[in-house]
C-alpha cells in the first residue's frame, strides 16, 4: 500500500508532506504516558478525543490520517472533515507524546490543514467565521471596537506612562477586552516594581487565533503591524501576560518553521519577548523583589498549553508561587508537559462554546480533587475558560491569574 | 462524504447512541490502513460500544444484514489485521476500558478490550502482592512488550503477545486465566474459572475452550473480559550484555544460557537491528562491528540472588568463550539497558527505534521458530532483504522453557513510494515461506502470510480450523478475509 502524493493543489499540506508522512500510525499520540525512574504517569490526555472518542478525534494520529488522505486522494473535503480539524485545541500534548519525525510538524499540520479547509466549500465554525468577518477591521477576534482597546487602562495610569520604553506591555485581546483585571494587576505590578515599560496606542491582536486557525492571508498584516510597534516606541521587548500572545510573539514572529511562520511574514529582529511570569522569577532571583504581604491558600497551577507545551515555560510559574509568602502549592495529577487544556485554545472556545466549557469543567474537577481553594494560571484566556466552568459547575474554586495574586503584595526592594 | 446505509445507520444509533457511530469518511480513514503494506479498506461505519449488551445487539444486527465487523483498539498489530478486508463494521472497543479487578492475593486481573498498557502497568504498579493484609512486597507487573502504551492488553495477550518476562514465565497468551467472549451469533459465554463463580484465576483443569479464541485475530468472537495472571514486581534487575561475531554464536550462547532458566528474557539483535532508527535503505555492517548484540534481564528478591545468577552468566560465557564460541565482550549504553527494564516505554514503544525517518512504514515477518533454525533462517533472510534493499533488522528472543522463541525482522520501508512499499511485501512474504519447512510459524500473521500457512499446512488442520470458523460464525462476519479460508 502505498500513499503516494497525488494532490498537489493543497499547497500548505503538500509542503510538509515528507514530514507528515513520517507518520507510522502508531497511536502513541493518543494516549499520555510516561514511565521509568523519572516520572510515572498514564492519563488521557486529548481533549478532542475524550469528547469525540472516534481515532479520527484522537491525538495526532487521526488528522495525519486525514492529511495523508487528502493529499493521496483517499479521502474528499467535507464537513466531517472541518469538524475533526476545527475541534482540537491544539494543546499539544499528542506533540508531546509522538517521537518520528513528524513530531515537530505535528501542530503546523494542523494549522496548515485548517488553512487548506478555508479554501474548500465546508462546514468552518460559524463563532469563528464571525470574527473572522470583522477582525479585520477590529483588530480582535471578540467583535469590539478596536478604539475601545484601552478602556482597560484608567486615564491615570496612562498619563503616567513614557513615550518610549524599554519595554511594551503587550496585554492581548483577552485582558484588554474580557479579562481586564489581568491587564490593570499586570500594569499596577510592572509599575511597583520600576520596571522601564509603557502600552502601546496602536496594540493590534497578535494573530494568534489567526494563524490557529489556518488564516494565514488575514494574520499577515497583524504580524507586520505588531513587528513594528518597538520601533515606534524605542522598545527592545515585548513584556505579555497572555500565554497565546508569548506564544506568537516569540515563536511564530521569530523562529523557523515548523514552530514559527518567520517563513511567510518574516522575521522579528533582536526584540525579547518575555511573560511577565518569567520577568518576576528573574526579579525575585535577584533579589529585586519584597513581600510585603501574604497569599495564605493553597493553590494549584493550570499550565496553558501556550506557555508550557508551546514554550516549555513550566518552571518559572512555580517558582513564583514558592516564593509567595502563604501560597501553598499542589500540583494536579496532568500539569506540565502532561497538562490538560482547558478547552478554549485554536479557536475552540469561538466555534465550539459548549465542548469548550465541558472540557474546562473536567479540569476544573481535576483542580478541586487537590484540595486547593485557589486555581491560578498565567493566561486571561484560560482565566475566561476556568471562571466560567466554576461558575456553571458552582465549583467553590476561586480563579486568580498570578499577577492578581502578585500585585497586592509586592514592592521593590 | 458518508458511507454505507442510512437503515444501519440508524440501527446502530439506536444500539449505542449518534454520538458513538460514524459513517463518515473524515472518521472512517484513519481505520482504513496501519503501519504495514496491508492494503488500505476503507469501512463503511466505525461504533463504539460500552457494554456486552451493546456488543451482542450489533452482532445480531451485523448477522442478521449479513456485515462484517472487525474488534478494533488501536491497529498497533503490525499484521493489517484490523483493516476491514470487506469493509464493513469497524468495532472500536477503546470505550471498554476498566480495570474490573485486581485480585492482588489469587494475582489476577480482569480487563476490559479497552485497557491500555498505560492504563494497566500504572494500576498493577500501584497494587501490592498481599495476603489476608500482609503485603510481601511492591507492585505487580504483566509481560510488557516495547508496544505503544496506547495499544491494548487485552488485544496483545489473546494474540500470543510477547513481553519483558516471556524468557521467565512464558509468552502472554500463557498467562491467561478466564474469559468473557461474545460470540459472533451474539450468545455471551465464560470460559475457564469465571464460568463457575466470581474467580477468574485459571481455564484449569478444565478443557481449554479459550484456543477458540486465541490466535484467531478476532475472527471467532469478541473478547469482552479477561483474566490474566500478574505478577509481583522483584525490586533488583540487572542487564547483562555481550556481543557475537555471528548467528550461529549468538544462539550458541542463548541456548546455554537459558538452559539454567534464569532469567526473565534473552534477546539479540543484529548489528542493523541496534542503530536506532534502523538503517534505510539497507546499509552494510561496517567489517569490524558484531553482527549480533544480546541482552539478558535478570531479577531477584534480594542482591545475593542477583550476584548468584550473574556468577552463573559469567560461568556460561567463559564457558562458551572455551569452546570456540565468537563471544565479544560490550557493554550496552545506560540508556539502552533502561529500555529493557523500564517497560512499557514511551520511547521505546514509540516507533523512534524502528522507523523514525523513512517514510511511515512498518512490518515484519514476526515468528516464533526451533532456537536450530535461527542462523540457519537469519541467513536465509538477511540475503532476501540485502537483495530486497532493506536491513536485515532481526531478533531472536528465546520464550521460557521451550526450544523456541522469536525470529522476528523489524522492517522500515517507504510509504510514499510504491516500489518500496511492493520490496517490503515481496521480501517478507519471500522469508515467511522460506521459514515454514524449517519450523518457523509467523504469528498476527496478515493475509499474505496466512495464504502461505495455509498453502504449507496439513490438509487436516485447514480442515478443523474452517470447521472451528464455520460452527462459530455461521455467516463469516467476524474479520472476514484474515484467517485466508474464505
Ligand atoms: C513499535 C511496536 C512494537 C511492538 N512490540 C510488541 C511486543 O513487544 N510484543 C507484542 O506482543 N506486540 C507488539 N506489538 C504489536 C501490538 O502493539 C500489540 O500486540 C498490541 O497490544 C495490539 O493492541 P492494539 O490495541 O493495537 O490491538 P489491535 O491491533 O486493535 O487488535 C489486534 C487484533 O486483535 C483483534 N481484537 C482486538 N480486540 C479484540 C477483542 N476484544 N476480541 C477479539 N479480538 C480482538 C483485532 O481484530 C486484531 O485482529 C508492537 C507494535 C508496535 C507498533
Ligand atoms: S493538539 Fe491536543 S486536542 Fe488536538 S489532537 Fe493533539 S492532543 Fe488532541
Ligand atoms: S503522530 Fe507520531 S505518535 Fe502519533 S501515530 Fe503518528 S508517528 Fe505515532
Amino acid at each position: 500500500m502505498a500513499l503516494e502524493l497525488k494532490n498537489t493543489s493543497l499547497k500548505e499540506l503538500a509542503k510538509i508532506y515528507d514530514y507528515i508522512s513520517m507518520c507510522t500510525h502508531c497511536g502513541n499520540c493518543k494516549y499520555g504516558y510516561e514511565w521509568g525512574k523519572t516520572a510515572n504517569f498514564a492519563a488521557m490526555l486529548c481533549v478532542q478525543g475524550d469528547k469525540y472518542h472516534f481515532d479520527s478525534y484522537r491525538g495526532s494520529r487521526g488528522k495525519a490520517a486525514i492529511a495523508k488522505g487528502l493529499l493521496s486522494n483517499k479521502l474528499q473535503w467535507s464537513d466531517a472533515v472541518a469538524h475533526v480539524l476545527f475541534t482540537c485545541t491544539g494543546c499539544g500534548a499528542c506533540q508531546q507524546m509522538c517521537e518520528t519525525d513528524i513530531k515537530p510538524y505535528i501542530l503546523r499540520m494542523f494549522e496548515a490543514l485548517r488553512s487548506e479547509a478555508w479554501k474548500q466549500n465546508v462546514a468552518i465554525p460559524e463563532g469563528i467565521k464571525k470574527w473572522s468577518s470583522t477582525i479585520g477591521v477590529n483588530r480582535n477576534p471578540y467583535l469590539e471596537k478596536h478604539e475601545n482597546r484601552l478602556d482597560w487602562l484608567p486615564s491615570s495610569i496612562r498619563s503616567s506612562l513614557p513615550k518610549k520604553a524599554e519595554y511594551i506591555y503587550f496585554a492581548g485581546c483577552t485582558a484588554s477586552y474580557r479579562q481586564k483585571s489581568v491587564a490593570l494587576a499586570t500594569v499596577k505590578l510592572l509599575q511597583k516594581l520600576k520596571v522601564d515599560f509603557t502600552v502601546s496606542q496602536d496594540e493590534w491582536c497578535c494573530a494568534s487565533p489567526l494563524l490557529r486557525t489556518g488564516q494565514y492571508d488575514l494574520a499577515k498584516e497583524f504580524v507586520e503591524h505588531n513587528k513594528a510597534l518597538p520601533d515606534k516606541y524605542g522598545a527592545s521587548g515585548f513584556i505579555t501576560t497572555c500565554a497565546g500572545c508569548y506564544r506568537t510573539l516569540s515563536r511564530d514572529y521569530t523562529m523557523d518553521p515548523p514552530e514559527g511562520y518567520i517563513d511567510k511574514f518574516g522575521k522579528m529582529e533582536n526584540v525579547k519577548v518575555v511573560h511577565t511570569i518569567q520577568l518576576i522569577e528573574e526579579m525575585i532571583n535577584k533579589g529585586e523583589i519584597e513581600f510585603t504581604g501574604s497569599f495564605n491558600s493553597t493553590v494549584t497551577y493550570h499550565d496553558p498549553c501556550h506557555l508550557g507545551r508551546h514554550a516549555e515555560v513550566y518552571d518559572a510559574p512555580r517558582n513564583v508561587l514558592k516564593a509567595i509568602p502563604g501560597a501553598n502549592l499542589v500540583e494536579m495529577y496532568r500539569n506540565r508537559k502532561f497538562s490538560f487544556c482547558c478547552g478554549a485554545g485554536g479557536g475552540v472556545r469561538g466555534g465550539f462554546a459548549d465542548y469548550s466549557l465541558e472540557t474546562s469543567a473536567k479540569r476544573v474537577r481535576e483542580a478541586e480533587s487537590t484540595g486547593a481553594s485557589v486555581i491560578t494560571s498565567t493566561c486571561p484566556f484560560c482565566w475566561r475558560n476556568l471562571t466560567d466552568a466554576i461558575e456553571m459547575t458552582k465549583s467553590p474554586l476561586k480563579m486568580v491569574d498570578i499577577v492578581e495574586i502578585l500585585e497586592p503584595i509586592v514592592k521593590r526592594k | 462524504m458518508a458511507r454505507g446505509n442510512k437503515e444501519i445507520i440508524a440501527k446502530l444509533e439506536q444500539i449505542v447512541g449518534p454520538e458513538y457511530v460514524s459513517n463518515e469518511e473524515a472518521n472512517l480513514i484513519p481505520y482504513s490502513w496501519d503501519l504495514t503494506w496491508a492494503e488500505p479498506r476503507m469501512p463503511d461505519y466505525v461504533v463504539m460500544p460500552k457494554t456486552v449488551t451493546e456488543i451482542q445487539r450489533i452482532l445480531r444486527l451485523a448477522n442478521h444484514q449479513k456485515i462484517p465487523v472487525i474488534p478494533y483498539v488501536n491497529a498497533t498489530n503490525i499484521g493489517g489485521l484490523c483493516v476491514p478486508e470487506e469493509g464493513g463494521i469497524i468495532m472500536d472497543l477503546k470505550r471498554m476500558d476498566q480495570i474490573i479487578k485486581i485480585d492482588p492475593e489469587t494475582c489476577y486481573a480482569i480487563i476490559e478490550p479497552g485497557v491500555s498498557h498505560a492504563q494497566l502497568s500504572a494500576a498493577l504498579k500501584a497494587t501490592n502482592p498481599q495476603w489476608e493484609g500482609f503485603e510481601f512486597s511492591k507492585g505487580f507487573e504483566f509481560g510488557w512488550g516495547v508496544h505503544p502504551a496506547s495499544a491494548s492488553v487485552l488485544a496483545m495477550a489473546i494474540n500470543h503477545g510477547i513481553g519483558h518476562l516471556n524468557g521467565r514465565i512464558g509468552i502472554n497468551s500463557q498467562l491467561l486465566s478466564s474469559m468473557e467472549v461474545v460470540l459472533p451469533t451474539a450468545e455471551v459465554v465464560k470460559l475457564g474459572s469465571c464460568a463457575y463463580s466470581d474467580s477468574w484465576h485459571s481455564f484449569l483443569p478444565l478443557p481449554r475452550m479459550d484456543g477458540l479464541f486465541t490466535g484467531w485475530m478476532g475472527t471467532t468472537g469478541i473478547v469482552t473480559k479477561l483474566g490474566i495472571w500478574i505478577f509481583p514486581i522483584r525490586p533488583y534487575r540487572d542487564v547483562l550484555t555481550i556481543a557475537a561475531a555471528s548467528a550461529k554464536d549468538i544462539t550458541k550462547y542463548m541456548v546455554h544460557w537459558r538452559h539454567y532458566s534464569l532469567c526473565d528474557e534473552v534477546t539479540a539483535v543484529s548489528w542493523w537491528l541496534a542503530q536506532i532508527p534502523i538503517t534505510f535503505p539497507y546499509k552494510e555492517k561496517p567489517k569490524d562491528a558484531p553482527e549480533f548484540f544480546s541482552y539478558t534481564v535478570i531479577s531477584g528478591w534480594s542482591e545475593e540472588e542477583l550476584e548468584y545468577k550473574r556468577k552463573m552468566w559469567k560461568k556460561v560465557v567463559q564457558e562458551e568463550k572455551a569452546r570456540g564460541t565468537q563471544l565479544i565482550d560490550f557493554e550496552y549504553p545506560e540508556e539502552a539497558k533502561r529500555g529493557r527494564t523500564e517497560l512499557p516505554s514511551r520511547i521505546v514503544g514509540s516507533t523512534k527505534n524502528y522507523s523514525k525517518s523513512c517514510g511511515g512504514g512498518l512490518a515484519w515477518p514476526g515468528t516464533f521458530a526451533p532456537c536450530k533454525s535461527w542462523p540457519i533462517l537469519y541467513e536465509k533472510w538477511k540475503e532476501i532483504y540485502i537483495r530486497h534493499g532493506l536491513s536485515p533488522a532481526t531478533r531472536f528472543t528465546d520464550y521460557q522453557g521451550a526450544h523456541y522463541g522469536m525470529l522476528r525482522c523489524m522492517t522500515p520501508f517507504d510509504k510514499r513510494n510504491p516500489e518500496s512499499v511492493k520490496a517490503a511485501r515481496n521480501a517478507m512474504v519471500e522469508c515467511v515461506r522460506a521459514g515454514i519447512p524449517l519450523g518457523m510459524l509467523p504469528y498476527k500473521p496478515p493475509v499474505e502470510y496466512m495464504n502461505e500457512l495455509n498453502a504449507a499446512a496439513d490438509a487436516g488442520y485447514v480442515y478443523l480450523m474452517t470447521k472451528i470458523k464455520d460452527m462459530l460464525d455461521p455467516n463469516n462476519i467476524m474479520n472476514p478475509g484474515k484467517l485466508g479460508i474464505r
